[in-house]
Formats: C-alpha cells, structure tokens, sequence
C-alpha cells in the first residue's frame, strides 16, 4: 500500500486481519507458548500414596482425605463411559503426574511478590489481574480473579473487598482449611462422589480450584473469575469448583482456559458444583480454549468435565453460558437439577469444532419440582475434520407439575469432511409437563456467502461474519468481557475452513 | 476365555441360548452367552431395557393350523403366517407373485432381535410385485395355542414402477406369546408401496418387529406402524434410501395404555444424494404406561441435498404416563437440510374449553381432540376399506 495514501476501510482490516493472523502462534493457538518455572510435582502414577501426598501438600484435616480415599476406591471399581460420540486411543492413568503446583516457598502476598514469570505467563493470556492498575487509578472492568496453575491456585484478587460484604472468595484447598463447616456441608452434594468415572477421578485427586459463597441478599458487585492453565507436560488438571449462593443473593461467575501447545494428550477432569439457594441467581460463563492439537490432529487436552447447578431453593435461577472452541475432546454436560419450586435453568451453548476436534456436550435439565421452567439454546458448529454433538436431556418427575421446557439446536456444517449430531433424551414422566425441542442442521448457503462477498469481504470475513450472526442468541447472554473475546475467538477457531 | 466377568444369564437369555443352539445357531448362541440381552447401557436399546424387560422366553412355535385373524378388508388379497409357518398361497391377482422360502430375509446388522431372527426363522414368505396391484394385499402373522416364541419372516420385492398396499396384522391367542418378526421389502425405481403394520397382541404378549427397507431411485414408501397391542412391544424401521430420489412418509402411532412398555424405533439411512424423508411419530399414553419413540436419521458424507425431517409427537392422558423420547441427527454431508422436533404435553385447556363452552360433553371433546392429533397419520391413507378400518381400530382403543 502506497504510505501517503489514506487507507481505506477495507484496507484497514485487512490489515488488521493481518495483523491478527501474524501474530497468532504455530497451528492458530495463541496460548500455546509454555512458561518456563520450577514446579513441584507429586510422583508419576495414581494410587492411595498419591492421594495421600496430595492431602498432605494441601494441609488437608483427616475427614477431607477419608472422603478422598473413599472416591478412589470408587473410582477403582468403575469403567471409562463410552457412550460418547468420541474416540480416542485408551488413557493410562497411571502415566501422568496427579499434582503439579508452580515452586515458591511461601505464598506471595501481594502481586509484587509473585514470580515474574508468572506474572508475564498472564500478561500473556491477557488474564485480567488487574488489581494495581486498578489501585493506581486507572479505570478497568472491576473482575476478581482466582488464578489456577497446572493444580494451584496462585492469586487471588479483590478479596479485601469482597470480605466486607462477607463475600468468601478464594482457593477451594484455603477454603478447605478455613470454611471447613460450608465445604463439609456442600462439597459432593451436586455432584456425589461417585457420580461418573471422571468425577469420582477428581474427588479422589482435584488439587485446587475456586471457592465462592454469597451470603444471604448480597448482591455481589463484580464478576467473580477464574482462570485456569495447564502448563506442565504429561500433568492432568483436576480442579474443583465450589459456588454457593445464599438466599436471595446474586453471584456472575467467568471461567477461561489454555494449555501450552503439546504433541500429547493432556487430561483435563474437573468438577464444578453450584448451589443455588431460595430466590438466589447464579450465572456462570465459560470460555474454553484449552489446546485442540494441531492440524495433524496430534496433541491437544481431553477435556472430561462435570458441571452441575442445583437450584435447590424455591425461585432460584442458573444460568451456564459456554463456548467452546478448544480441546481435542470435549466430554461437558453442564445441568441443572430444578428441586426448587419455580426454579429456573438456562443453558446456552455455542461450540465450535475444527481440525480433528471432537465435541460431545450439552446439558441436561432434570425437572423435580412444580412450575419448573428450562430453556436450551445451542448453536453447534463443525469445520475441518470435524465431529461435533449436542447431547441434552431433558426429563420431567412424576411431581414436576406444569414443567415447561423449550429446546433449540442448530448445527451449522463448513465444508463435507466434518460431522454434526443431536441426541437429546425427551423424558415426560408427568403429563402437565409442556417440551418443545427443535433441531436444525444446515450450512451457510451460497447466496449467504456472495451477498457478503460481493460487498468487498474475504471469503473468511464472510464466515466469520455469518456465524457470528449464527450464534447471536447466544453471545447476548455473555458478559460483556466474553463477547468481545468470543467474537475474535470464533473467527480463529474457524480459519482455514474454507477455500 | 477373556479375562471380564463371566454374565450371569437371566431366566430369557438362558432358554434363547438354548433355543439357538438347538437350531444349529451355535456362533449366535455364543455370542448371546457372552453379552446376554442389551441393557440401558446399549444406546439403541437405552429406554427398552430388554435384559429387565424380558423375563421368560416360552419355547419355539410349533407348527398349527392356519386361522383368520381379527381383522377383515374386504376384497384383500389374504395371506397368513401362523406360529413362524407360511400358510396356503392362494392364486395371487395380476401381477402378484408368492411362494415359500426357507431362512430369514433380514440384512445383516449389530442389532440382538435382528440376529436372533434370522437365526430362528425357519422359512418366510416370498412375495414380489409387478406393475400396479390395486388390491390391499393382508398377511395374517398369528401365533396360536399355548404360549410360544415364533420368529416368522416376510419378504417383498416391489419391481420398477410397480405398486402396492401391503398390511401386516400381528395377532395371536390370548397367551405370553413372544413373537420376533421381520419383515425386509425392496422397492425398484419409481415403485411405490404403502406397508401399514397394526400390532393387536394379547395383553400379556411380547411383540418385537423389524422392518427393513430397501428404497431405489425415486420410489416412494408410506409406512404406518400402529402398536396397540402387548404388554412389552418394540418395533424397529430401518430405512435405507439407496436410489437418488427416493421419498418417504414413515409415520407410527403408539397407542400406549395401563401396563405397557411401548417403543418404536427408527434407524434411517440416506446413503445418496437428493433424498427426501419426513418421520412423523405420534403417541397417545394414558394409565401406568412407558411409550418409547427413537428416531436416528443419518446422513452419509456424499448424500447431499438429502431432506429430512423427523417429528415426534407426544400426547399424556394420565400423570402415571412416560414418553421418553429420543431423536438423533448424524450429519456427514454438509448440504443438508435436516432436522427434528419433539413436543409433549396433554390436551391443550383451551381447546377442550372452546368445544366445552359450545355444549359438547368433556369426553366427546376430548375424542375429538385426540383425532384431530391422529388425523395427520389417517389422512393419507387413500384407500378408504383400510382407512376405515384403522379409525375402527383406534375408536375401539379410545373406548376401552
């Protein structure tokens, strides 16, 4: 382009396209850089020793690792599901390391004190830790942070603040040590313990993960977050998430997640338990971007997770909003179990597959209690080599009268080497009980694509523009700091999809 | 021997092992040893638990003589199945050809009642059409006497521009029959073919039915399952659309009442490009009752354009009820244009207050209602002898 001349609009994104594209890391995935700091790690291989030392690193009262040893053995007596539309080649559990936590002799108390490595790693994710920014005046998005490393939580932000609202927000192993009554009386109780294979897996070894509990009728005043990354190789994550909303409280909750890029498969098997208490409200956002693989489809992280919410109270209210655009395979049902009279869940999902990704997700919306209320918003999209699932159940008890439940599921397929499926499980056990499902598949059609291209965009912007518009119903339930990161996000995952 | 644990066999899987190995089935009784009946754990079997639902097994069907069904169409073409043995072939109408054949008619496929036919199935009945049959043609598979298992099997091929009604009427005496039927038809290109099949089993009767289809080039298929009879009732579509424009209208009604397990299955396959198919399934579920509706449509990677659309639809007279319902798309191409839809609930109050307000009797207002559910399957049955006889059947359920 000629220096003195004014660019035009056009050219000034595809400059900025350019830009974007260069500096994306190997194979697209700009997380995937590795950061390189001393790291203590447990022995390679699962066994009672190994729970043991995990306990014992974590400071654990006796009670927490009986209830550890328990899931273990549980776990001992069960099988891998294979029901999902996944494959993968058998996991050797015992050829992973269970506990790996960043070296540092003491825990730092301020920011300032954390490893520079560390604190570059973030600015790298562009991790919000922005507390000193904040402090020295400078106007940001107000976001406390639980910062999690391979199996440690290593910051967290805002807590001062949050304290004088009596807000508890912190690492689930200082929770264990502080709160021991509220995790005793909710830690398993969404999610037992011996719920699925993963679950019962990370019961028996979850080394960190977010506690969060809002006390009764506070609303909190800022979005709780956590971040999560896997940085250590052959290390599986097990992070465990504990939301408790008091009565008539309010909590908006964010997760995100990387991993460096690695010719192996990384495992991945948390569990996130939400309580949500009479007229209490619980939203919780994911971003999940963990390393797919490359476009070989070598490497990249197993992502077997088990996400749950109980409204438990009358008029309380979940809400998951996920999109999904990493792992090589995605296992994740985020549900919501409606106890609560007029109870309410909401789900909404997009989820993106390209390369040799596999995505097998959904939810499930068990209806327990009267007037019940569940809506079901996923948009599924496939590209590449590409398997894509939306797996949701739906299912009224006996005693859930007038239960109502609408479901909607949009697949949209780019290109004829990639897959698009939907099984949901319709299950009326009561005959007020009102379900509507409807599901779509199609693709983006060809006047679609000239319309836009004749009006100047690249093939790829043209994409990129028409799935945006694909998943608009749902990217109006993220916060305002997951839209503007979704939107870029769905334009990567989806480069070299066409042409 | 492999190293898992050795499945301890239920009171069924014992007498089929047995049953197989006495008809020299001794790869599919081995096989039955290892895994036994498929459990929830099977997906295609996940809310018909056949290894909890199917207690007993009574002994193989002996040979009896040929009897009329329940159901009469005046002027069909009769043709009967007792207890698995192809009855008396009378001189078929123009270009209707029938005989015997020995062994069962259903492709291969990973699927236990499918296996467990074709090993059982001692000879079925071969029927093959040409040109254009006017009358309905009625097959009778009864099973008589005491309580018996019979595997029977029917065989249809529809030739080029050929076309037919074919009706299959299950039916037996009043004992825990086990009846495992198939039925495999093949359409040339350009046939077309109505094939209505009415369950009418004794209440204490296990009624399993495969019907596999074999679509050509632009032929067209209607099907109607009706299930109103039996007290555990499976039966399983499997369409394969095989021929560029080949359409279908699959439809089945459950009629589901107090004490039975009722499900109906469809795997379909568009294998070619430019398909059409629109699966409409309705059930009606009233007393303590499980209806089970499976709907897969899959979509191969060169069949594009295929056109597809599946519809399950699902109606609760009593709170004791269950619809479980399970729809699955498996697209591999990507110019489609499919999908599904599920909706469950019970009679809409308002309307049964619209026709109440107006001076008619609550349960005359909802017969009403529940035809004009049904009438989407009735209506397109265009011969009237056979449409009257369906809304028979269904009245008569309706008033039970």
């Amino acid at each position: 382009m000629n220096k003195y001349a004014i660019p035009t609009l056009k050219e000034e994104i595809e400059d900025a396209t350019v830009d974007a594209v260069l500096s994306l890391d190997v194979d697209k995935y700009k997380y995937g850089f590795e950061s390189h700091f001393e790291t203590d790690k447990a022995p390679k291989g699962l066994s009672e020793d190994t729970v043991r030392f995990i306990s014992a690193k974590k400071g654990e009262p006796e009670w927490m690792l009986a209830w550890r040893l328990d899931a273990y053995r549980r776990w001992l007596t069960l099988t891998e599901p294979t029901w999902a539309k996944v494959h993968y080649p058998p996991i050797d559990y015992q050829d992973m390391y269970y506990y790996a936590a960043p070296k540092s002799a003491q825990k730092p108390k301020s920011l300032d004190e954390v490893d520079p490595a560390l604190l570059e790693m973030y600015e790298k994710l562009g991790v919000p830790l922005k507390e000193r920014e904040l402090l020295a005046g400078v106007e940001q998005p107000r976001v406390a942070v639980d910062a999690v490393i391979d199996s440690v939580s290593v910051a967290t932000t805002f807590r001062a603040e949050l304290n004088k609202q009596g807000i508890i927000f912190c690492s689930i192993a200082e929770a264990i040590r502080e709160y021991p009554e509220l995790v005793r009386q909710y830690l398993g109780t969404v999610v037992p313990v011996s719920d699925n294979f993963y679950a019962t897996l990370n019961s028996a070894v979850f080394t960190d993960g977010s506690f969060c509990y809002i006390p009764k009728g506070v609303r909190c005043p800022m979005e709780l977050s956590t971040y999560f990354r896997i940085n250590e190789a052959k290390t599986g994550q097990f992070e465990r998430t504990l939301l408790i909303a008091d009565e008539g409280s309010y909590v908006s909750y964010l997760e995100g997640c990387t991993a460096p890029s690695r010719a192996e498969n990384q495992l991945h098997a948390a569990v996130v338990e939400l309580v949500a208490l009479k007229d209490a409200e619980i939203k919780y956002s994911t971003v999940q971007n963990w390393f797919p693989g490359d476009k070989d489809g070598k490497g990249g992280v197993y992502n077997f997770v088990t996400k749950r919410g109980d409204c438990r109270g009358e008029n309380s209210k979940i809400s998951w909003t996920q999109v999904e655009t990493g792992s090589a395979i995605t296992w994740k049902y985020p549900s919501c179990i409606l106890r609560g009279d007029n109870s309410r869940g909401e789900f909404y999902s997009i989820a993106i597959s390209n390369g040799y990704q596999q995505v097998d997700s959904g939810t499930k919306m068990i209806h327990l209690g009267k007037n019940t209320s569940s809506r079901i918003i996923s948009k599924g999209i496939a590209a590449g080599f590409s398997d894509n699932t939306y797996r949701g159940q739906v299912s009224a008890h006996a005693r859930a009268t007038n239960a109502r439940n609408f479901t909607q599921c949009d697949s949209l397929l780019i290109g004829d080497k990639c897959g698009a499926h939907t099984v949901p499980y319709i299950e009326s056990r009561n005959a007020s009980a009102v379900f509507e499902h409807e599901a779509t598949t199609s693709k983006i059609s060809d006047d679609q694509m000239f319309y836009c291209q004749q009006r100047g965009l690249s093939e790829e912007e043209a994409v990129a523009l028409i799935v945006n518009g694909f998943v608009r119903d749902v990217l109006q339930h993220l916060p305002m700091e997951f839209m503007v990161e979704t939107q870029k996000l769905i334009s990567i995952s989806l480069e070299g999809s066409v042409g | 021997m492999s190293a898992g644990p050795v499945l301890k066999l239920t009171e069924a899987e014992t007498t089929l092992v047995a049953q197989l190995g006495a008809r020299g089935a001794a790869a599919e009784a081995e096989r039955l040893l290892g895994a036994g009946l498929p459990t929830r754990r099977v997906e295609a079997y996940h809310y018909t638990d056949l290894r909890q639902l199917l207690r007993s097994v009574p002994v193989l069907a002996e040979a009896g003589p040929a009897t009329q069904g329940p159901l009469s169409i005046p002027g069909a073409v009769a043709l009967s199945i007792t207890n698995a043995r192809v009855g008396p072939i009378p001189t078929l109408a123009q270009g209707l050809h029938g005989q015997k054949g020995q062994g069962g008619v259903l492709a291969q496929r990973d699927d236990v009642l499918v296996r467990l036919n074709s090993a059982l199935a001692g000879e079925h009945l071969a029927l093959e059409v040409k040109g254009a049959v006017t009358v309905p043609v009625v097959i009778d598979r009864r099973i008589e006497g005491a309580a018996s298992h019979a595997a029977g099997a029917v065989k249809l091929f529809v030739a080029d521009h050929a076309s037919l009604t074919l009706i299959e009427v299950f039916s037996g005496s009043d004992a825990a029959h086990v009846g495992n039927h198939a039925t495999a038809i093949t359409l040339g290109k350009g046939a077309n073919l109505t094939h209505i099949t009415l369950n009418v089993m004794g209440p204490t009767a296990t009624h399993f039915a495969t019907n596999e289809y074999h679509l050509g080039a632009a032929a067209h298929l209607r099907t109607l399952v009706v299930q109103a009879g039996g007290a555990l009732s499976r039966t399983q579509l499997f369409p394969t659309y095989e021929g560029e424009g080949a359409t279908a209208a699959i439809t089945g009604l459950n009629l589901v009442g107090d004490g039975q397990h009722v499900d109906l299955t469809m795997d379909a396959l568009h294998a070619v490009p430019h398909t059409a198919s629109k699966p409409l399934f309705k059930t009606i579920a009233r007393g303590r009752s499980r209806a089970v509706v499976q709907g897969r449509l899959v979509v191969a990677r060169n069949a594009q354009k295929t056109d597809a659309k599946l519809m399950a639809q699902g109606l609760m007279l009593s709170d004791e009820a269950e619809i479980l319902t399970k729809p699955e798309l498996e697209i591999y191409a990507d110019d489609v244009v499919c999908g599904h839809g599920s909706t469950c609930g019970r009679l809409d109050e308002d309307h049964l207050f619209y026709l109440m307000s107006r001076g008619i009797s609550k349960s005359v207002a909802e017969t009403m209602l529940v035809r004009g559910f049904l009438a989407e399957l009735i209506d397109p049955i265009t011969d009237e002898t056979v449409a009257a006889l369906l809304h028979t059947l269904i009245d008569s359920w309706l008033e039970r």
